[in-house]
């Protein structure tokens, strides 16, 4: 007995030091985690070969698609663009005037965010946390919490870049909490992760609050992580009980979490925006 | 123990395998069915850890955990510890669960698998805080029962190797 406890120290002590070293090295030595993700550089092939099935996929598809369906899809996707475009042209309208309107007010003009687009690698790369894997690093000026966006709205934020690759945390994480608003009526609240599937949880809101099944939640800019406008999530269901102070509240996300090939990176404008004067900004954005 | 000897040993086999599990592990995957899938990686250590004890190296499986954790951009150590003393019962229970019937070791298989998450839920909350990788006790089932398929996948890959017995 006591010859096999000598066993395991002997031949599994070296291991569990080194692994427990390592952690506290990655943990406190900003230096141990640079080194960490130039090694993530290794994973390549890796996510290479991994993402070969998805892609020969869609090139299949495209083989497979009658001459008819392209043409049908395209005839849908022109129509789109032509709404779509007609859109932008108000927006454009809208987006002077505001610049008018906040020159009168002589408040900081809200400037353009610049974006990249970014293909999905890898959607949770260790099966368990709420992640996706981004196709651009720190090479590409990829920083560490930078939102993530697709055409839905909100993803998440980029929690560890990597050299030529990052992981983007979903807000559907339990850790994540985003600062947003309804849009309709421009109450603030923070949303948090569920921590499984595409619910969201909203849970500090006063039993007596504005709001009801069928808005939608935007980001505030408040905190200064994510820009304001975009969408977070749309409620479910509000349930109002008396007894407690607290709305319940479900709520489901408004992006496709990942789901779409491609994602939006986003660079907030400059550090000086002013968060607080968000809420006039998002008004506009909803109609 | 008989080694046939007469023919030529493929050894980077086991490599390979770890590294097709490697691959099979960051695939990406419709979100039903994630949460089932097992952890390949484990499975594939497990195996040449019970059929080849003597030559399987914990340092193997470390670095094999350590690749895992950096190609997804873990905390590097976590998967190399859990993988470590994973293989290090494997080896221990080798000789034993090797005259085990299939469906025999699926259970010892799945044992195992549990007692990684469990290492690794616990590290895992000692550092983040977050018990969110417990959801994954349905993958280490679907570990043991896949276990049959990856048992006699890489029964043939050792023959091919010529290794072991």
């Amino acid at each position: 007995m006591v010859k096999s406890r000598d066993g395991v120290v002997r031949s599994l002590g070296p291991y569990l030091l080194l692994s427990a070293a390592l952690i506290a090295a990655y943990l406190y030595l900003p230096s141990v985690r640079t080194v960490a993700q130039s090694a993530a550089v290794i994973g390549i092939p890796i996510h290479f070969l991994a993402s070969l099935p998805s892609t020969a996929l869609k090139g299949m598809q495209g083989h497979l698609t009658t001459a008819d369906q392209l043409r049908s899809d395209f005839e849908a996707m022109r129509q789109r663009n032509l709404i779509l475009q007609a859109r932008l042209h108000r927006f454009e309208f809208l987006e002077n005037e505001n610049a008018r309107l906040r020159e009168l007010l002589s408040s900081m003009p809200s400037q353009a965010e610049q974006v990249t687009l970014a293909a999905l690698l890898a959607i949770n790369p260790d099966h368990a946390a709420l992640a996706v894997m981004i196709n651009k690093g720190s090479a590409d000026g990829i920083f560490q919490g930078q939102p993530v966006v697709d055409s839905g709205g909100l993803v998440g934020q980029v929690t560890k870049p990597s050299l030529f690759f990052s992981k983007v945390s979903l807000i559907t994480q339990e850790d994540q909490a985003v600062p947003t608003q309804v849009a309709r009526s421009g109450l603030r609240t923070v949303v948090y992760g569920s921590g499984s599937g595409r619910l969201l949880r909203v849970p500090y809101l006063d039993r007596n609050a504005d709001v009801r099944a069928g808005d939608l939640l935007v980001t505030s800019g408040l905190g200064g992580r994510y820009p304001p406008g975009y969408p977070v999530a749309r409620i479910i269901a509000v349930e109002r009980n008396l007894a407690e102070a607290f709305m319940k509240i479900t709520a489901e996300a408004a992006s496709h979490l990942g789901r779409d090939r491609e994602v939006l990176l986003l660079w907030l404008p400059t550090k000086e925006t002013p968060a607080l004067q968000d809420p006039m900004e998002t008004e506009e954005d909803d109609d | 123990m008989i080694s046939v000897n007469s023919a030529q040993h493929r050894s980077w086999i086991p490599f390979a395998t770890v590294f097709i599990a490697l691959v099979l592990q960051v695939i990406p995957t419709p979100e039903l069915i994630r949460g089932f899938l097992p952890d390949w990686v484990s499975l594939v250590l497990i195996y040449w850890a019970l059929a080849l004890p003597d030559r399987m190296r914990l340092s193997f499986a470390w670095v094999a955990g350590l690749v895992i954790d950096l190609v997804t951009l873990g905390i590097p150590g976590v998967h190399a510890l859990s993988n470590t003393v994973l293989v290090y019962l494997a080896k221990r229970l080798s000789l034993r669960v090797r005259a085990y019937l299939l469906w025999q070791q699926s259970i010892v298989i799945a044992l195992l698998l549990g007692i990684e998450l469990i290492l690794f839920v616990v590290v895992d909350f000692a550092l983040t805080g977050s018990l969110g990788e417990v959801h994954r006790w349905t993958a280490v089932i679907v570990g043991g029962l896949v276990w049959p398929l990856v048992y006699l996948a890489l029964r043939r890959s050792r023959h091919l190797a010529n290794l072991g017995r």
